[in-house]
């Protein structure tokens, strides 16, 4: 017979996995009963309108919300049993620019890497390749509040990849990033993920997520309502030839996963508009 | 990995903070200090009388040193605390592999460090005057250290549960000021007149105070034993509080 632990390295094993995940504030269910699983080495794009419950589900896998049912393994770890293994494989880019003010970005870098185990002569390494990959080595000594918005944005990542992660989560990684910017960061990613990053992005731009991910959730007040390669849910959902394409599909190219990202969330700019002020009060 | 490597990185992280900032960590205190014996050794001393035979000036000292250990350790564990939940820096550092017992070690180690740091500058300047060394160096030690993870652990939980700079403020002024005071910097506490010496005597700062006169003049009010036993068991029970409250994440996870 085979030993369980043997049997364990043979599966292969997802990177992320959710089972049941629920979690409620005070005053809304945000998750509410999530199910997802991400091969090793997948692109996978988390696709939902604001207020839908994106980033409780990623704040979920890094342990910064506690859900009150359900599980978490990433890369075999149960977050909850094992937190230090679980989120040594993990680098994460929140959505919200979280550095510190003052401190000079070589030095964040610096400390990130110790975070995740590096001594102090990697760290500097990794941090300068970083640095000069992003564009960034020009303003290392500097604060991050001298720096522009895409410049922050840059450096998120950047600080996301000190780690050397397995699995890199990106809440909107390319707001506020010109077009030039963005397509590199766009081959920068594809490359990561050639090389075995697995990837979870989060993303506003739908036509981003269809280029980049292997496989989308589409995520609407606390379930995920599809799940698939981007082509495949385009074949599922896409409107009827026939179908009237006026209101929130006026301006949405058929054929595109904005169309079905829209059919299936039922959202148009207005609702949006009124979910992120509720969203607001309810902060 | 090196299992070490993330803690003493925070360590190291907290650490640079407020040595960049040393004009406003470290400096300001040993100013105080110096203010102090010019007013009460060179100006008004020779009008107060010797208190346990030592005169006046040299008397204060070890409070003022002790002072010095307490802010500087509330303020440097506080400060960066709710700094990081301002920032969201904290967001980061929760995210990280490292354990929540780390995270309040480094805090602590750090407020150590810092405080003290101020304490031994402040000796080193005062005793100087007075060519005295301390006389139970290993006593002095003690005090500094638990009196400092004491504090540490207070300005951890007040970061955790400040939401304003005021609520901080609000604490180090009405609260550790007015303690630390009463608790015998300025006086013996055998100048008192009951019921105020038995008040005094319910004063947690009088047993840090008092243990760390005792390490640099000799002298004590209270008994020792109370002292030292005291400073551990406060010191056990907020490191215990703060262990609990990163564990369970408390207004950081939500």
């Amino acid at each position: 017979m085979v030993p369980a632990t043997i049997c364990h390295l043979l599966t292969p094993m997802n990177a992320v996995e959710i089972n049941h995940l629920k979690k409620s504030y005070p005053n809304v269910a945000a998750l509410k009963g999530v199910d997802v699983a991400i091969p090793q080495g997948e692109f996978f794009g988390l696709l939902g309108p604001n207020g839908a419950g994106k980033t409780t589900l990623i704040s979920s896998i890094v342990g910064l919300v506690k859900p009150n049912s359900g599980e978490i393994r990433v890369m075999g770890f149960e977050l909850r049993k094992n937190p230090r293994e679980a989120k040594q494989q993990i680098g994460l880019s929140p959505q919200e620019i979280n550095i510190h003010n003052y401190t000079p970005i070589r030095k964040i870098l610096e400390f990130q890497g110790g975070f995740y185990g590096l001594s102090k002569k990697e760290s500097l390494k990794r941090g300068e390749e970083l640095l000069k990959h992003f564009s960034l080595w020009e303003k290392r000594n500097v604060g991050r509040y001298q720096l522009s918005g895409g410049m922050q944005r840059r450096l998120m990542i950047a600080r996301a990849l000190m780690g050397k992660p397995k699995i890199l989560i990106l809440d909107e990684p390319t707001a506020g990033i010109d077009v030039e910017l963005r397509h590199e960061l766009w081959s920068f990613l594809k490359e990561l993920n050639r090389n075995g990053t697995t990837i979870l992005l989060t993303t506003h731009y739908i036509e981003e997520a269809e280029l980049l991910c292997d496989r989308v959730a589409i995520i609407n007040h606390g379930r995920i309502v599809a799940q698939g390669p981007p082509k495949e849910l385009i074949a599922k959902h896409q409107l009827k030839k026939e179908s009237r394409r006026d209101g929130p599909f006026q301006f949405v190219r058929p054929g595109s996963l904005e169309e079905v990202f829209i059919k299936l969330t039922g959202h148009t700019i207005e609702e949006e508009a009124k979910e992120e002020t509720a969203e607001e009060t309810r902060a | 990995m090196k299992p070490l490597i993330p803690f003493f990185t925070l360590v190291r992280q907290e650490v640079y903070r407020f040595w960049r900032l040393i004009k406003q960590t470290i400096f300001p205190p040993i100013v105080t200090t110096l203010l102090y014996i010019l007013i009460f050794g060179f100006s008004l001393g020779s009008r107060i009388q010797e208190i346990h035979g030592f005169p006046y000036i040299l008397f204060i000292i070890p409070g003022l040193a002790a002072m010095g250990v307490i802010n500087g350790s509330f303020s440097n564990a506080c400060s960066s605390l709710y700094m990081a939940k301002f920032d969201r820096s904290l967001e980061n550092l929760l995210a990280t592999p490292l354990r929540p017992v780390e995270m309040v070690l480094a805090y602590i180690f750090s407020g150590l460090m810092r405080g003290v740091l101020i304490g031994t500058l402040i000796l080193i300047v005062a005793l100087s005057f007075f060519k005295i060394p301390p006389q139970h160096f290993f006593v002095l030690l003690y005090f500094f250290i638990f009196q400092s993870v004491i504090f540490s652990c207070w300005g951890i939980i007040a970061g955790m549960r400040a939401k304003t700079w005021d609520s901080l403020a609000t604490i180090e002024n009405f609260i550790i000021t007015p303690l630390v005071y009463l608790g015998g910097v300025f006086y013996s506490i055998d100048l008192l007149p009951q019921p105020w010496r038995m008040v005094s005597m319910f004063n947690p700062l009088f047993y840090i105070m008092d243990g760390t006169r005792y390490g640099i003049l000799g002298v004590h009010d209270a008994p020792l034993l109370y002292s030292f036993s005291f400073t551990a068991i406060v010191a056990l029970i907020l490191f215990g509080v703060c262990v609990y409250l990163f564990q369970i994440g408390y207004r950081m996870v939500r």
